[in-house]
């Protein structure tokens, strides 16, 4: 291919010759982000609440600590406390193999688990991962936000004869949710732009791309400042979805 | 040998030194990606080894270079000589017309070729073989190359990985159906994996790593090539290639 310059240094014919990866990664990047932030947030508010169980009497009072409290704290302090890029790592190179593995897969083995690898290794893996991650960071953002609604809504409206899951639903969560919006957002925001260590196991999304145009020319500001803008472009929008939201839901606090 | 002696004795070396070779004391980073054994690999006490580290010592020794090899990401390995963060490159680079047109080699040091790993059940017998099939590469190598020009730069059956043990891995986890690399490598890594075997496609032409240096650094360029001959000459090229791949050492040829 001719080399096109741009402003005399860009040599914007390489991103040309790989423009199918880099969209391809663009929609791989979306897809990854947006699972993993519906995932994450389904997650994060089964999590957060499960910190918060509380029970008066024996047995749910043992229940609710060893059962619920005990292994969320544990599993939001594991998913905080060690990096992403290595949880990445451990789940698609040790855990995933365990479960869905050719010769002797726990729960997926076989020809059918092979083509499963093979199509969808890397993006099962990520996935998984950043939704792990994502909702322990979420559950935090939930237990916050339910933990600044006043004690005295809880009572009012337990006392109005309202059962405890339609006091959440009903009253606690639509007020916290109002708290939680900026808090969530910036959250979906790092999703999306830690979704490209997802890269390191081979799942083509935008780093991937840029990696491979940097590996095949050994050039590094064409690939890595295109997707820098793409990546910009997406943080930017997400930005503004978040900002409409804040704006439509947070009516009700600013009266 | 008391210890004014030996001061006095190392002063006179020192001036001797001085008084000729001055751009010689400064020692010199030798960029190596620490992933490639037995070319080069970290032992348990962290230290590079590797037919590529005895080979540059060995040079360097001839050629009365001071050397420090720093394991570098073989994806950013070619970015840290155009930055000067390494002066010279040996990793098992091949010598092709594209990288020449950016970088000097030196004369041969090992002769390779591209060998595919499969599965032991695999029917595939030469790259054609693998027409439709996952691929796994490092980005950026010739196995990388040998596959784009055969398939397409942008074909999505190409899983690119950060390093040749990534690549291993996703085969045996049966992530990918065939792993494309240089023979020294993949033959290492298949005798290490049972369930893996070598495939030898015969048209696959020979190849030669070179020392990488930036583009115009003749004077060192010529040193590097002068300490090549003089450890050819002198048998212990041979050796070093004896060692690691417990076979008589191939005649190079000089350019």
């Amino acid at each position: 291919m001719e080399q096109v310059l741009w402003f005399g240094w860009f040599r914007a014919d390489i991103i040309a010759e790989y423009a199918v990866l880099f969209w391809r990664g663009l929609q791989m990047t979306m897809l990854v982000t947006l699972i993993c932030i519906v995932q994450g947030t389904a997650l994060g508010l089964a999590i957060g609440m499960a910190r918060l169980a509380e029970a008066r009497h024996a047995p749910a009072k043992q229940l609710c600590k060893f059962a619920l409290r005990w292994p969320s704290t544990v599993y939001v302090s594991f998913f905080r406390g060690t990096p992403l890029f290595v949880q990445i790592l451990l789940i698609h190179f040790a855990v995933l193999p365990l479960f869905i593995n050719p010769a002797d897969g726990l729960l997926i083995s076989g020809e059918t688990a092979r083509n499963l690898k093979q199509n969808y290794g890397a993006f099962l893996s990520g996935v998984i991962a950043l939704t792990l991650n994502a909702g322990a960071y979420i559950s935090e953002i939930f237990r916050a936000g339910i933990q600044s609604i006043d004690r005295g809504q809880v009572e009012a409206s337990r006392s109005l004869g309202l059962s405890f899951p339609r006091t959440m639903f009903h009253v606690v969560l639509p007020q916290a949710f109002r708290r939680m919006l900026p808090p969530l957002g910036n959250n979906a925001i790092s999703l999306l732009k830690d979704s490209s260590l997802i890269s390191a196991i081979g799942l083509a999304e935008l780093a991937y791309a840029a990696r491979t145009v940097a590996g095949a020319y050994s050039r590094y500001w064409e690939p890595y400042l295109t997707i820098s803008l793409m990546y910009w472009v997406l943080t930017l929008g997400l930005a503004y979805v978040v900002k409409n939201l804040e704006a439509r839901y947070g009516r009700g606090d600013t009266r | 040998m008391n210890l004014l002696h030996k001061i006095a004795a190392s002063a006179g070396l020192l001036t001797l030194a001085l008084g000729s070779v001055q751009a010689q004391n400064k020692e010199l980073v030798v960029g190596s990606s620490a992933t490639y054994r037995p070319f080069a690999y970290e032992n348990p006490a962290k230290e590079i080894v590797g037919y590529d580290v005895d080979i540059i010592k060995a040079v360097a020794q001839k050629a009365g270079l001071q050397i420090k090899v720093v394991n570098t990401p073989w994806t950013g390995i070619f970015a840290a000589l155009n930055n000067g963060d390494v002066d010279l490159v040996i990793s098992g680079v091949t010598i092709n017309d594209k990288r020449k047109q950016s970088y000097d080699f030196t004369m041969p040091y090992f002769e390779a070729r591209q060998l595919i790993a499969v599965q032991k059940d695999s029917t595939a017998k030469s790259l054609k073989d693998l027409a439709g099939k996952k691929i796994g590469v490092v980005t950026g190598s010739t196995g990388d190359d040998t596959a784009s020009r055969e398939f397409g730069k942008t074909n999505p059956d190409i899983r690119r990985f950060e390093s040749t043990p990534v690549v291993i891995s996703e085969l045996v986890n049966s992530g990918v159906d065939a792993a494309i690399g240089d023979n020294g490598v993949i033959a290492f890594r298949v005798q290490e994996h049972k369930q893996l075997k070598t495939v030898n496609d015969p048209s696959f032409p020979k190849e030669y790593f070179g020392i990488v240096v930036k583009q115009g650094n003749k004077a060192l360029l010529d040193k590097l090539n002068a300490g090549l001959s003089a450890i050819k000459a002198d048998g212990s090229y041979a050796q070093i290639y004896k060692k690691w791949f417990l076979a008589e050492a191939p005649v190079l040829p000089v350019q």
